[in-house]
């Protein structure tokens, strides 16, 4: 299996792709998050008096001292971790689109040895990517947010743990996704279009027109938006599980937005839902590999 | 594991996509030491068939070895099978010599040996170029120094002739040869063109429409050959009774209205004819090459039924095959011909 690993990554890294990927990456990271800093570094005045009154009395903070860089960050790492899955999809619907896998599955004992090698792989490179993408926006919380307002030590490994996290689960996702669909471009294409457009135009759709506020805490985009999302929203004590009914929908979708969460329950349920859904499109594609003739 | 003995075996292999019978109940073995031709016309089933025994496809029924185990069962596959395929990738953005370290790696060998089977395939001076850029002459000399990567003992090579030039071809031949004499390796290649392989190759299995029409040894197929007679006489009905009368079973019509006789000399056709008071026009003598052997073997894939015999309106005593002339395909299905009346299966009829 060693050997196995060995050659997926040279795979990788004897190919632009891994290093091309990296530039929307920080660049997505850092401005997003430099930009979602600036507006909520005044969190008060972002939000209004009484939302703002509303959450700081949640979390028992003094409005001027809450950690809206956790915030800031969430939505850079967010948008950021596309790009892994992105990579994932190369990975197997790659090597089926440039006639390598049969190379592949000749030089490797069986095929769940070739697909575990592959597997372990990228959930490596997922994990840098996730790496990456938390440093970028890291220095983008300090360079855009007032000092007073960074996460703790806490919030910052928790962060940490959850982008990377969410960066290897995202490539799995990635892998099965274009494994499932057998085609790069139409993968990329639905990918992106599902994660930035339609699965957000359903969820807030439901949400104010059906009053439906479950869809984000359990669909893809949710769920892998929610595990770093959903430890700035347990930060706050905004996540969908702990959030006081007192508060009412439309603030719920605004507080849980500003996380770049909307809907999110917490975020190991996340995580959990989100590593289902993996899962689901994984084993297809797993499925499929294993018995399908290379012809 | 496997049993080291270099011996490729496909037994009753069947293969169904969809309504298609890519394959039917092949059977054949391939022994080390010599260079073993499969021979087919294109969509026989050779393809199909060599990445069944590849594990790259799963067979219907029946079933594909090398070293009596199938390739999932093989270990650390690419050691003992190596192989080049129609078909086979290569990342365009990807360096010859960076390819070859991928698959290195995955096989367990040591990165020098990329650099050894470059300059073994003629490739050493485009180790660093992409392989985007290649010819099809290139590529196949790629895919065949990754088949060689592992040192495999059992070589599989779907077309390897298929982009190459003269001298690359003359080359290969070279190469396969001392390959599977000199090393006591085993070698398939497949080609649907025998003059292409035919210098290469000792033994040969020809398939057509998915079934084994011949296997055997080469030399065996050659010697079967016979040369025949076509007769022009004035009264082709009258001469083909005064040569079946004279003990002459190899005889048959031709659309163009002249009889073919297998088995007899221009003089023994011309003495009867003579006796019978038959005029000759003409008689020539036709010397059958492998080539014309192999297309009578595998025609009628396409034509949809039995080649040769069209009805002949003008010689109603002509009409269907005579006997001894059964359809061609029941012949070839149980190994090498021998005897009398597979000699006159070779020339089952004129060309259509």
């Amino acid at each position: 299996m060693g050997n196995l690993v060995k050659a997926e990554f040279r795979k990788t890294l004897s190919l632009n792709t891994w290093w091309v990927l990296l530039i929307p990456l920080v660049l997505v990271a850092f401005w997003l998050t430099f930009v979602w800093g600036k507006i909520t570094n005044d969190f008060a005045d972002f939000l209004g008096g009484r939302d703002a009154r509303q959450v700081s009395e949640t979390i028992g903070l003094d409005p001027n001292k809450i950690p809206v860089g956790l915030l800031a960050l969430a939505h850079g790492v967010n948008i950021a971790q596309l790009v892994p899955g992105l990579f994932g999809i190369f990975a197997l619907a790659g090597e089926y689109r440039s006639k390598t896998i049969t190379t592949t599955f000749l030089t490797a004992p069986n095929r769940i040895s070739a697909l575990t090698a592959k597997m372990i792989t990228y959930v490596a490179w997922g994990a840098i990517y996730g790496l990456v993408s938390f440093g970028v926006s890291a220095v983008a919380v300090m360079a855009s947010v007032d000092s007073g307002r960074w996460p703790s030590a806490g919030q910052w490994l928790a962060a940490l743990g959850g982008s990377v996290l969410a960066g290897a689960l995202v490539t799995l996702f990635g892998i099965g996704f274009g494994a499932v669909l057998r085609s790069v471009p139409l993968a990329v294409v639905l990918f992106l279009v599902w994660f930035l457009i339609v699965e957000n135009i359903l969820v807030i759709a439901f949400w104010l027109w059906g009053n439906v506020t479950i869809l984000g805490g359990i669909l893809p985009n949710g769920t892998a938006n929610g595990i770093v999302g959903g430890v700035a929203a347990d930060a706050f004590g905004f996540n969908s599980l702990n959030l006081p009914d007192s508060v009412d929908a439309g603030a719920q979708l605004a507080l849980q937005y500003t996380a770049a969460a909307p809907g999110v329950l917490s975020w190991w349920a996340s995580a959990l839902i989100f590593f289902a859904w993996t899962m689901v499109f994984f084993g297809l594609g797993w499925a499929g590999n294993q018995r399908r003739d290379i012809t | 594991m496997h049993d080291g003995s270099g011996r490729i075996v496909v037994q009753n292999l069947s293969k169904r996509f969809g309504a298609v019978n890519a394959v039917q109940n092949l059977s054949f073995t391939v022994e080390p030491g010599s260079v073993t031709g499969f021979l087919g016309p294109n969509g026989a089933g050779k393809t199909t068939t060599l990445r069944m025994l590849l594990g790259l496809v799963t067979p219907t029924s029946g079933m594909a070895t090398i070293n009596g185990r199938p390739h999932s069962q093989l270990g650390n596959p690419a050691r003992v099978v190596g192989s080049v395929l129609e078909n086979e990738g290569f990342h365009p953005g990807r360096t010859a010599r960076n390819h070859l370290r991928v698959y290195a790696a995955a096989i367990g060998v040591p990165d020098r040996r990329a650099d050894e089977v470059l300059g073994l395939v003629g490739l050493g001076s485009a180790a660093d170029r992409k392989a985007g850029g290649f010819s099809l002459g290139m590529r196949q000399r790629l895919a065949l120094g990754t088949a060689l990567l592992g040192d495999p003992q059992v070589l599989v090579l779907d077309e390897p002739t298929n982009g190459l030039d003269p001298e690359g071809i003359l080359w290969l031949r070279n190469f396969l040869r001392s390959y599977a004499r000199e090393q006591r390796r085993t070698v398939l290649v497949s080609s649907h063109l025998l003059n292409e392989v035919e210098q290469l190759i000792d033994q040969v299995v020809i398939i057509s429409q998915g079934v084994t029409r011949y296997y055997g040894p080469l030399e065996q197929l050659r010697k079967s050959q016979q040369s025949r007679v076509l007769v022009q006489p004035a009264d082709p009905s009258a001469l083909v009774k005064a040569l079946q009368d004279s003990g002459i079973t190899g005889v048959s019509p031709t659309p163009d209205g002249r009889v073919a006789v297998a088995g007899s000399s221009v003089q023994q056709i011309g003495d009867i004819a003579a006796k019978a008071g038959i005029a000759v026009y003409g008689m020539q003598e036709e010397h059958a090459d492998l080539e014309r052997m192999f297309f009578q073997l595998t025609q009628g894939q396409y034509t949809g039924g039995q080649p040769g015999y069209p009805p002949q309106p003008a010689q109603p005593q002509f009409q269907g095959p005579p006997p001894g002339y059964p359809p061609q395909q029941q012949h070839y299905q149980q190994g090498p011909p021998s005897g009398p009346q597979q000699q006159q299966q070779y020339w089952g009829g004129p060309q259509q």
